[in-house]
Order: C-alpha cells, then structure tokens, then sequence
C-alpha cells in the first residue's frame, strides 16, 4: 500500500522536478499568526461590529446552554426517572429536548451571523483587490502571471474568510465552554472530577499527536488534488501533441505517478480520519463505562453519574477544535500575507503630476520629442516628433517593430515616457486625470476583445446601452442586419471571450464601439488577418462612418485606407522617415512607394476561398 | 501491492466484483464492530442496575471490561473504514487510470466531440461521485443494516412497543435528509460554479487590461465584478444556510423521538414494565442509530448520483477510437518513401481535399503552397495519421499507412504543429518533449543544439529562468513567434524519417525566418523534408513545389518552372518579393523581442 521507494531518478530529473515543485508549491501554508495582518484583515471586518458583537453573544449563550444540558439530564434522571414521577418525566423530556434545539437554533443564528459578517467582509475585501489592481500600471501586468493575480483575489481571499467563519470567534466559544466544563465537574463531585482530569493528558497528547499528520495530509491532499487536475488537463489539451510524437507512454507514467501521489495522500489521511471518528465514537462510551467504574467504588446519585459522563465526553472536543482553528488562522495569515502584501504594491497607473503648461497650438496630438523604451536600454521611441491637426485624418505605416502601436500607447499615456511631451489637445498627458484623458479617445485595436456580456453591452462598453443608439450605430455602419440576423439578436451573448463571432465581426463590434463613445480623436489598428471577403466590404464602410467629422490615427495596412488620409507618416525603427500624401510619397520613391507596390500586387491577386476548416488532430 | 494487470475492468459491478475481499472483510469488521455494540449495551443494562444496586462493587469489573471492548471496538471501527474506504481510492484510481489509457487512444473525432472541459468535469467531478460511491456509499449501507439490527437486537427485548414508538419518526427522518442530500449537492455544485464564474471574469478582465486601459473602462469592469461578486456571496451564504441548518432540521426530527421514548418510556418505567439500566440502555441504543439513520438519505442520494456519474464516465470508456493500429507488424527499416494516392477528404460536408496525389522520394524536398483553407494544413496532417486517413491513399515504403502501427507512422513521419501547445513545464522539457529523458546531460545539449537551430535559443535564455523558466498557460507566456520555434526545436529533436513542417514561418521576423531557412537547409541533408508554407522564399528551396488550391493541385514543378508559368505560384512570388524588399528595412522587432 506504500509508494515505491528506489529512487530511479536521474541527477537532471530530480533538478527539474525539483525546479517545477517550486513552482507548483503555492498552495502550501506556513505562516504563522501575524498582529499586523490581524488589524488589517479588522479594516475590512470592523463595518459589521454590530454583527460580531450579536454573533459572540448568542455564542456565549449557546456554550451556556450546552454546559447546561448535562445538568437537566441528571436533574430528569434523579427525580423523573428513577423517582418514577411520570408529570416530571414528561416536563423533562420537554426542557431536555427544548434546551437541545434552543442550543441548535442559536448555534445556527451565530454560525450565520458570522458566516455573514465573514463573506461581506471577503467580498469587500476581493473588490479591493480588484479595484487595486485595475489602478496598476500597464508594464506591472506584463511582468506578471494572470493565473497568480487571479488567486489573490479568489484562493487567498478564500483561505482568510474560511479561518474567519469558522475559527477565531469559535475559539472563545471553545475555551468558555472548557472553562465551564471544569468549573461545573468540581462542583458536581471533585473527587470524580479529580479522577476524570488524569485522562487530560494522555488526551492532549493523542489531539496533539493526530493534529499534525492529519493536517499535513489534507494539505498533501490539497496539492495532490490540484496536480492530479492540472495534469489532466494539460494532457487532454495537449492530446495532439502526445499523438503526433507517439509519447503515450511517458503521459501514460507521468499520469500515473500523479495518480498514484494522489492516491497516496488520500490513502493516508483516511487511515487518520478513521483514527479520528473512532476516537470521537468511543469517547462517550469509554466515559460512561468509566464512570459506572467509579461507581462500583463509591456510589453517587445516578444522575450526577450521567451528568458527569456528559460533560467528560465534552470536555475533549474544544481542546482538539483549538487546534484544528489554529490550522486555518495559519491558512488565513498566508492568504492575508499574499493579498495584503500585494496591495502594498506602488506603481500607480499614470498618476498626474506636473507637466509642462498646456500649449494650444491648434494640433489634436503632438509628441515633441519623445525617447521611450519598453526595456532600460532597447529605446523603441528616439526623439520622436510629430503632429496631427484637428480634424485630420493621418495614417500611420511603417514595417512591424516601427513603433507605430506603441505611439498610439503613449498618447493614451499606458506608458510613461523617458523624455520629451506627449500633449492631446494642447494638454501635457502627464497632468491630465487618467480617466480625462483616455476619455477623449475611442480605440479600435487589432486584437479586438470582447467582453462577457451581450453584443449590446459590448458596443456600448461600460455604459448601460441605450437600444436605440446602439442599433443607431450599427445602422450606421452598416451592421445591423447582420447581428440582427443572430439569434437574439442584440440581446445574444458573445460567449467566452467572444468566441461565437468571427475576426470580421468582432471587427464591426469594436467600430460600433467606437462610434457609439462617439470621442473626439479616433485611434484605429487595422487587422492584418485575413476576413471573409463579405465581412471586408462590411468594413470598408464601416470605416468611412467612422472617420468622418473626426480627428483620426490609423495604423493602415490597406491601400485603400492609406488613401483617405489627409496625410501619411512613415515609421522605421522608431523614426520618422517620411510624410506627405499619397501622390507625394510615390513620387519621392521611398520606403511607401516599396509598400504601395507590395499592396498593388495583392490586390491584384485572385482571392482564395475562405472560410474553410483546418483542424489538426 | 501486486502488478495491475494491464487493463482492469472498467463495469461498476465488476469493479466492486474486483475489490470483493477487501469489501468481505469489510463486512466481517463492519458487524463485529456492532456486535460488539450489542455487546456492550446489554451488559450495560447489568452494570447499571448492579451499580445503582446494593451489590456496587460488582459493576467494577464490569466496568473495565466494558471499557476494554470499547477500546478494541475503536481499533476495528478504524480498520474498517481503512479496509473499506482504501477499496473505494483503489477503484477510483484504477478507474481514473483506465480513463487515461482510454483518452491517450482516443482520435481527433472524440475530442471534436467532448471538449476539455467536459472532459475534466468527467475525470474528477464525477469520478468522485463514483468513488463516494464504492467508498463512502458502500460502508454505509452495510454499516446501517448492521446498526439497525444490532440496536433493535438491544430495544426490542427492551421493548418491542417502545422500539415502534422510537423509530415512529424514521420515515419522515429519511424524507428530510434525502431532500436535504439533493439540495446540499446542488447548492454545493452552484457554489463551485459562482466561483469559476469570480475566476473566469477576473481573469478576463486581467487578460484584457490592455483595452480597459484604452476605454476607460475601470469603473466598468468594477461594476460587472461587483455582480459576479455578489453571486458569489449570494451562493456561499445560501450553501452556509444550508450546511446551518442540518443540525437543527435534524435535532428536531430527533427531538421527536426523544419526546416519545420519554413519555411512553417514562410510563412503561412507572408500570415497572422497564427498569432504570433498561430505560438507559435503550436511550443509547436508539443514540447509536441517530447518525447511521440520519445518513441514510445522504447515502441514498450518493449512490444516485454515482450511478448517474458513471454513466457520464461510460460516455468516455465506451467510445470508440478512430485511429487505430493497423494488422501489420512494425518494419525493421523505414526508408521513408512517401507517396499520396488520388487522396480526397472531408471535414463532415466540407470537401477540403480532392484526388491529391504525390510522391515524396528520401532524402528529397517537398513544399505544398497555397492559401489559407487550400486544404495545405489538411494533408500535413494526414500523412501521419492526425486526422483519420481515408484507406488506399497514403503510403509509406509502399505499405498504406492505415496497415501499419500508429507508432512507426508516427515515428517516421515528424510533425511539427502550426499552432504549438507548450505544457506548463520548463522551457527543456517542453522542448525535450519527444525525448525519452529529456533530463540527461546528452539530452540538454540535443535541446540546446535544437533550439539553437531553431533560433529560439537566445530567447531562452533571456527568460527568467533560461531553460529551466516555467512557460505554458500557468507560466510565462511566451509570443505566438517563440512558440512556433521551441515546436520546430521539437520537431528537430525528434529525428523523424520524414519531417513535416506546417508553416513554420507564419509569425516570425525577416531574420529569424533567414536562420530557420538555413536550418532546414541543414535539415534537408538529414531526412525528408515536407513544408508547408505561404512563402515563396521556403518554397523555392525546396526540390519540387506543388501548389494547392481549393483541395486541388493547380501546379507543380520546381521555383523556376513555377515563376515561368505565370500562375499563382508567380503571383506568390511577385507579392512576396516586394514583401522581402520592404523587410529588408526594418529591423528586429523590438516589440516581438519583449517578453509579454
């Protein structure tokens, strides 16, 4: 039943495990209790005081009654039962069950309350991070992994309100009724009570014994689980892969041994819960059986008997929750440490500050100037200038790497510059409010998203559609009809990441976008990818609705669009190497005119079919 | 442990059938545990009327041997769940083990079918249900009949009226949980959902920062947050009413009998029908079966749920794969001569191929160029059998490929994909992938000989970790350019007969593209090579060119014969001279050099 135990593994195997151990290892949790996480974790906890303060008091009220119980059965035992008095058996039978379900019914409103307290609180606190997030700067997203970010705000907040809900406040339940349990045992009998404390050690030590294996196996299990998961579904995703190289048998061990791990770990943690269900099924029988001992020695009433065996067969369950709800304050303080940790994080999205004064030379965008790089030391940008004028229509061409999305990028200010100015409308973009400035945009990229939602709320992006003006847009770009035609319409979902639509109609969902936020400069990049030759007509319209009356920046990569601007810029590795219009630009004999040929010939060439399905295995 | 055989059964009778004795012996300490229950409250009726007697002193031992036989009843109630719940993960491993063995056989026409994600919710979700089933399910139901007749054993000589008064409850105690198990696995299940839902939108959102930015959406995508959130909340508080509530429901039902043996008890005490250590032992009887009964619709409700669950996972043991291995037995030598016979294929209705036909002789070089959906991608893949070949028109060494086994197919014929998969492991490994110890010393310099002649080497190395950096959907993510070259450092390494390549060219940069050309160059003295390619400039280095369109070959010949007709080949490479010439004047792409 155990693992196999020769170690076949090469030196270079276990390096690389070792190095994907590491890197799978974020569920594991270690830290330990934490003041200042505490208070900050109480930040979020302190609106629902009244509620905590509600919830400890019926908790005081319910371990009360649950100290109380045994003293009712040894009241009912004495006087009713073995008295024979049948008005007193019935009246017992009444408190007893009524005392049973007060205690059950508070127990619910206190678990509720705090359940309550614990998810607002957590739902705040995962808004928080998300808010936080958001106010990030872009280049901190391009360093991190999305799946990491997503269990900040999921997991780790999980693991801080599970220890909430149903720890710390339980722990002073706990120790009340241990407290009282101890106190009522004296005073019932103390030589009994005497006797019965010989059993505390030898219980702490069993609790403190099983603690420990039981919770490194359900953490064990735990990351087995999540093994056994992930490798599923790289292995089913990654089907083809394994077909093709015919490495069965390597997914087949690989599987195997995760398989087999996990199995394992369950393996060993029911041979820990049974030793625990055992001993908590024996405790109440091994007590009553010892008391009956204690009795052939030295009689007492009965009841008292019952009583106490009651309150021994109690007294062990809150010395082994202590230790169980000292677990998930352990589990709360590692999620707190990550979330708190990260919202200590600086690097705010474009915050304003002092620029130079605004500058109004009658220019929509200028950049005077401009250095800026991605990376310390590759500038991408080197003193870069140019201008657009209200009301014009500039494309912007030049090979792959010029610079021309990253341009777009700065003037929306997703990236701070080096040196030099980026102005919009007159106005340094570094003294504007973010929200002010990106206000004045409306942006189609090339890789368009769309969001979970419906095609309706998808052209209206962030607002609540107004139907009449959606469909206003649509009309106008000549795009109704086609998502009309969808069945339902406006109101259809566009599925996971937009997925139920095709590059063309994702396309005119991002120009209704566009038209519908109705900004007064337009920042357009085309797509390169190839679009049904129906859907492209649709576009070519579309583009013309949406260029008018506008100030615009387009990323062209059709002849046709190059053609409707006012003027062309030439980008090469971050310069500025030509300008002027189309005419201009062939006759200068340039790095356009070599494009202009490239494009002429394409449009000269028959159009495949599109539309066919090529799926690999 | 002994070996598994190599396939186990995968019917759910025939799993319990195989796990019979572990199950038996489970049975055995199941009903010597409530024996020694029975055992225990009968003498406990002694203890106590001796105890409350004159004759105390007698209970003493009594009382020790009480204690004792609870103490060896704890050991055999741990046994049994151990032996029973063991049985339980056994058969869940097994039968995971054998979904595994079924999935890595299954073909393309399976997994158009069922997708990822229908696929994992089968593999674990309801590959639980099925092993709460043979684990959980099973030790209750026996662990129940047990109690119920180890306790009436105790009661009915008690009182038989009394016992009928107690257990007067039960069908209402049966009909509270059964609902009470539904509807806790159902808010269980929406709880799981409201927080994929929480995870799917965040990650959404964090994945399309970039155009939250650009819209000003924050305040936006706060709102919509807001409302997955309060679902959220809204189901996590509806599953702790729930979970809440279990006790008191089920306390009251209790409280229920609790009333009846105490009024109808108390009287029978008071008519000296029942004495104090009989009234006593009956309480604890009818205690001993509060829990089993109480489970019972919990248990009741697993088992419908694993029998449901099963027949899910039946969707996966009984389909039927594809692509088989053909009668043949493997060759001792591949030259590795490919020939394609009037090959003709269809994606349902969809023609994609019509009467192709081509040889590719060893040691020789083949480009297929056309469009996208010419149908190019369609026959790379199934020349090696990726997509269920047709019979009769793929044949390698002259043997048709249907008639040999997948693995020399497979072996012979490298293919490197278009769009590549990386799995969440290290960038060696990911490019080791075909590598039977992809760890070694001699296997991490093949790696780095192969990236480095995929031109994906430096790169690499720029990573955090170089080529021990994580990559994949969990890792880093690198560019759709990087991708293409650590599959093409794949498809090297792999050192096949026949190397396809699909497009290897579609998203990397003028210099990149120039290094990879040579390195099939390179290539090329090696092995076969078939590549498929929009680019002329790959093409024409190739020994023959066929050009597909529409399914069809249009053309063939070599680069020369090709310019000179005229011809969509001659188009292509008009078009892509220009392309090359406006390259020329550009630089590496910085951005593309940034790692996302």
């Amino acid at each position: 039943m155990s693992q196999p135990v020769i170690d076949q593994r090469s030196d270079g195997q276990k390096r690389t495990e070792k190095i994907l151990a590491a890197f799978h290892d974020e569920d594991r949790f270690t830290k330990s209790y934490d003041g200042r996480l505490a208070r900050q974790i109480w930040r979020f906890l302190s609106p629902h005081r009244g509620m905590i303060a509600l919830s400890v008091v019926v908790l005081l009220i319910t371990s009360g009654l649950s100290l109380v119980r045994p003293l009712v059965m040894r009241d009912g035992i004495d006087n009713a039962v073995l008295a024979g008095n049948r008005a007193a058996l019935v009246r017992f039978g009444l408190v007893f069950a009524g005392v049973l379900l007060a205690e059950q019914v508070l127990g619910f409103v206190h678990m509720y309350a705090m359940q309550i307290v614990g998810a607002r609180a957590m739902s705040s606190l995962r808004r928080e991070v998300f808010r936080f997030l958001h106010g990030r700067r872009l280049s901190y997203f391009d360093r991190q992994l999305v799946g990491r970010l997503v269990s900040r705000v999921t997991n780790d907040v999980d693991a801080i309100l599970e220890a909430f809900a149903s720890g710390a406040v339980n722990g002073i339940g706990d120790v009340v009724r241990l407290v009282g349990i101890v106190v009522l045992m004296i005073s019932l009998d103390w030589r009994l009570s005497l006797i019965a404390f010989i059993a505390v050690p030898p219980v702490a030590l069993f609790v403190r014994v099983i603690r420990k294996p039981m919770r490194e196996a359900l953490r064990e299990i735990r990351a087995r689980t999540s093994r056994m998961n992930a490798i599923t579904n790289e292995q089913v995703s990654g089907m083809s892969l394994i077909q093709a190289y015919g490495r069965q048998d390597t997914a087949r061990r690989d599987f195997d041994d995760t398989n087999l791990a996990y199995r394992h770990a369950n393996v060993i943690s029911i041979k820990w819960e049974a030793i625990q269900d055992a001993s908590i099924d024996m405790v109440g029988s091994v007590c009553l059986a010892s008391i009956i001992v204690a009795l052939g020695y030295r009689p007492v009433s009965f009841g008292t008997v019952v009583a106490f065996s009651a309150y021994l067969s109690q007294f062990f369950e809150p010395i082994s929750q202590l230790a169980q709800r000292y677990t998930l304050v352990q589990g709360a303080m590692t999620g707190a440490e990550r979330v708190f940790g990260l919202l200590e994080l600086g690097e705010t999205d474009a915050e304003p500050k002092a620029g130079t004064g605004p500058n109004d030379t009658g220019a929509a965008v200028s950049l005077e100037h401009v250095t800026f790089s991605y990376k310390p030391g590759i500038p991408v940008l080197t003193d870069l200038s140019l201008s657009i004028k209200k009301g014009e229509k500039v494309a912007l061409v030049g090979p792959t790497g010029s610079g021309k999305t990253t341009i777009t990028a700065l003037l929306l200010r997703l990236y701070d510059i080096e040196s030099g100015t980026v102005r919009v409308f007159g106005d340094d973009v570094v003294g504007l409010d973010r929200h002010a400035l990106r206000r004045r945009f409306a942006v189609v990229p090339q890789d368009v998203v769309l969001f979970p939602g419906t095609v309706a709320e998808n052209v209206a992006a962030g607002e609540i559609p107004d139907p009449s003006r959606v469909r206003h847009v649509l009309e106008r770009i000549g795009a109704l009809d086609l998502f009309l035609a969808r069945e339902g319409g406006l109101d259809a979902d566009v599925g996971e990441q937009g997925s139920k639509f095709s590059a063309g109609e994702r396309q005119l969902i991002a120009f209704a976008r566009a038209l519908y936020r109705d900004a007064p400069i337009l920042i357009l990049d085309e797509a390169t990818a190839s679009i049904d030759s129906d859907t492209e007509s649709r576009l070519q319209h579309a583009l013309e609705e949406l260029l008018k009356d506008r100030t615009a920046l387009v990323i062209a990569h059709r002849l046709s669009t190059i053609r409707e601007a006012d003027r062309i810029l030439v980008l090469k590795t971050g310069k500025l190497v030509e300008q002027g219009t189309h005419d201009e630009l062939i006759r200068a004999g340039g790095l356009y005119a070599k494009l202009h040929e490239l494009q002429f010939s394409r449009e000269h060439t028959p159009q495949a079919q599109s539309g066919e399905v090529v799926a690999t295995a | 442990m002994p070996e598994l055989p190599a396939r186990v059964p995968t019917g759910l009778v025939a799993q319990l059938a195989r796990h019979g004795p572990r199950y038996g012996v489970g049975v055995l300490l199941l009903g010597a545990y409530q024996v020694s229950q029975y055992w225990f409250d009968t003498r406990l009726r002694v203890a106590i009327n001796d105890a409350l007697g004159p004759h105390h002193s007698r209970a003493v031992w009594l009382g020790i041997a009480l204690i004792a036989v609870m103490l060896g009843a704890a050991v055999v109630r741990v046994l049994s769940r151990v032996v029973v719940f063991n049985a339980g993960r056994d058969a869940e491993y097994e039968l995971r083990r054998e979904l595994e063995e079924r999935l890595l056989e299954l073909g393309p026409s399976f997994y158009r079918r069922m997708s990822t994600g229908e696929i994992m919710s089968r593999v674990t979700n309801d590959l639980q249900q099925v092993r709460l089933l043979l684990g959980f399910g099973v030790l209750n139901v026996i662990n129940t009949v047990f109690a119920l007749v180890s306790a009436l054993a105790v009661t009915i000589p008690i009182s038989g009226k009394l016992t009928i008064a107690a257990l007067s409850p039960l069908p209402l105690l049966l009909l509270v949980s059964r609902r009470l198990s539904h509807e806790f696995y159902t808010r269980t299940r929406d709880n799981q959902a409201a927080l994929g839902k929480l995870s799917a939108r965040v990650q959404t959102s964090i994945a399309g920062v970039r155009v939250i930015r650009s819209f000003s959406l924050e305040d936006a995508e706060l709102a919509a947050f807001d409302r997955t959130n309060q679902g959220y909340l809204d189901r996590s508080l509806a599953l702790a009413r729930l979970r809440g509530s279990l006790g008191p429901i089920m306390q009251v039902t209790i409280a229920v009998g609790i009333l009846v043996v105490f009024w109808y008890g108390g009287s029978l005490v008071l008519n000296h029908e029942l004495d104090a250590g009989g009234f006593l032992t009956f309480n604890r009887a009818l205690g001993r079966l509060t829990w089993p009964l109480l489970s019972l619709g919990f248990v009741l409700g697993m088992v419908q749920r694993g029998r449901a669950a099963y027949d899910r996972l039946r969707d996966v043991y009984l389909a039927e794969p594809d692509i088989v291995d053909g009668p043949l037995p493997e060759p001792a030598v591949v030259t590795g001569r490919l020939e394609v016979k009037d090959l003709t294929f269809a994606y349902g209705t969809n023609q994609v191929l019509r009467g192709v036909s081509l040889v590719l002789e060893p040691g020789r070089s083949l480009a297929i160029v056309g469009r996208t959906g010419s149908g190019k991608s369609t026959l790379a893949v199934l020349l090696s059998r990726l997509q269920p070949t047709p019979r009769g028109a793929v044949f390698l060494d002259g043997v048709d490929v249907c008639d040999l086994p997948l693995k020399t197919v497979r072996g012979a014929i490298g293919y490197a994909q278009q769009n590549a998969f990386l799995f969440s492991t290290t960038a060696a490994r990911n490019i080791g992938f075909p590598l039977d110890d992809p760890d070694s010393p001699e296997s991490i310099a093949r790696i780095h000989a192969a990236a480095v002649e995929a031109r994906v080497h430096e790169e690499i190395l720029a990573l955090p970790d170089g080529y021990d950096t994580v990559v994949g959907e969990r890792g880093v993510q690198l560019s759709g350019g990087q991708k293409q070259r650590v599959a093409l450092a794949m498809a090297f390494i792999s050192d096949p007969r026949i190397l396809i390549l699909d497009d290897p060219l579609s998203a990397v940069d003028a210099r990149t593209e120039r290094g990879i050309l040579e390195a099939i160059d390179r290539q090329r003295a090696k092995r076969s090579v078939l590549l498929v390619t929009h680019r002329v400039a790959a093409a024409s280095r190739c020994d023959h060119i066929v050009v597909l369109d529409k399914g069809r070959i249009i053309e063939q010949g070599t680069h020369a014969e090709l310019c000179a007709t005229g011809g969509l080949y001659s188009i292509f490479a008009e078009e892509q001279r220009i392309e090359h010439e406006l390259e020329k004047l550009g630089r590496v792409d910085p951005e593309e050099a940034r790692v996302a």
